[in-house]
């Protein structure tokens, strides 16, 4: 049986891995209310954009999908992982379903975050670009990405998302495909605007792009969101599973602490009695 | 003797996770590619581009409110000015 002082040592341990667990909890918590927040906000937003841009002259539709083709007819992943472990298995999950439909000879992939960027690499899969997951604190630049994808015929995008605190799924959307669903739950509340009435500055073809750039790279932003949500919420998952396991290890430690302590005070006592009873027949003997 | 309050333009400026203003203003300024530009109540309908990493000027009776943009778009139409910054 191990000494009193060492499971006390240990149990000391294992009480601040479990605080460190307690403030990653309540970190993750916080996060998961921020962004849900920033989610509607975003779209709120999306809507009103749309509405302004589905008043113009163009055809969004073959706008749309009237792409690049610099990478020939090979189609790009764009796989969207957390930027650092502690994110419970999310991340795993997610490179198991790219890898599922995943064809080196069509198909090119784009991987924001180290994590999921490290996944690969461990699998021998190559990637073409690499990111960091773009800040989401206020702005987020998703234009580097927007730029790599351009020149393919399609994208899709490989994302964890949030359906509750306990669940989150991987997800897969084509972006295109996504602007247009977002777009219908916009309402059109006003009539077609042309050059005849209105002041375009610099033209209306290159609003129109800038327009479409934006609502893409809003697409984009909010899957960004979206996953973020997913990962802090796995995080706080994982978090939760490891304060319970620790919170377990302390009772049992307790258990064993005192045990010990009372297996160590028997020995003292026995070693005492025994001690009296030598002393008893020295006087006997003596006597 | 009538009332001849002075036209307001009403405007909302907002980013994507933002709002930045949303009220009655005299005048809204800012910078595109073909210069600066000013809209005041009355302006014909108006779209345009604001020039990346430049600033947008909301004036009101009571104070200016200066927000710098790394990009947006502007619209009026009928007194309503709505800009879409950062997007």
């Amino acid at each position: 049986m191990r000494r009193p002082n060492a499971i006390l040592q240990e149990t000391q341990e294992i009480i601040t891995v479990q605080d460190l667990t307690s403030v990653f909890e309540s970190l993750a918590m916080n996060q998961i209310a921020k962004i849900k927040n920033k989610v509607e906000l975003s779209k709120d937003f999306f809507n009103l954009l749309w509405s302004k841009y589905s008043l113009l002259r163009v055809d969004p539709e073959s706008r749309l999908t009237h792409r690049g083709g610099k990478s020939g007819d090979k189609s790009v992943y764009v796989v969207i992982s957390a930027e650092a472990g502690l994110s419970g298995d999310i991340d795993l999950r997610l490179i198991e379903t790219v890898l599922k439909d995943y064809d080196p000879k069509t198909t090119d992939i784009i991987v924001l975050g180290s994590h999921g960027a490290q996944q690969l690499r461990q699998r021998g899969i190559n990637f073409v670009r690499y990111f960091r997951v773009p800040e989401s604190e206020n702005y987020i630049d998703v234009s580097p990405v927007i730029n790599s994808i351009a020149p393919y015929k399609n994208a899709k995008v490989y994302y964890e998302e949030y359906v509750s605190i306990g669940v989150q799924d991987i997800k897969t959307i084509d972006l295109i495909q996504t602007i247009k669903t977002m777009s219908e739950s916009a309402e059109e509340q006003e009539s077609v605007i042309s050059e005849r009435d209105t002041i375009f500055e610099p033209s209306l073809d290159e609003i129109a792009e800038i327009m479409e750039t934006a609502m893409m790279s809003m697409a984009f932003s909010q899957v960004i969101l979206e996953s973020t949500l997913a990962q802090d919420a796995s995080r706080f998952n994982a978090m939760s599973i490891a304060k319970k396991r620790a919170s377990e290890i302390v009772g049992q430690y307790t258990m064993e602490y005192n045990r010990s302590k009372r297996a160590q005070s028997d020995r003292q006592m026995r070693e005492v009695i025994t001690s009296l009873k030598r002393k008893q027949r020295m006087h006997q003997h003596a006597g | 003797m009538t009332d001849t309050a002075a036209p307001t333009l009403k405007v909302t400026a907002r980013s994507p996770f933002q709002l930045y203003f949303d009220g009655e203003a005299q005048v809204v300024s800012g910078i595109n590619k073909v210069g600066k530009f000013d809209i005041l109540p009355g302006h014909a309908s108006f779209f345009s581009v604001i020039n990346p990493d430049s600033e947008v000027t909301i004036g009101t009776d009571k104070e200016d409110t200066h927000i710098k943009v790394s990009n947006g778009i502007v619209t009026a139409k009928d007194d309503e000015v709505l800009l879409f910054l950062d997007i």
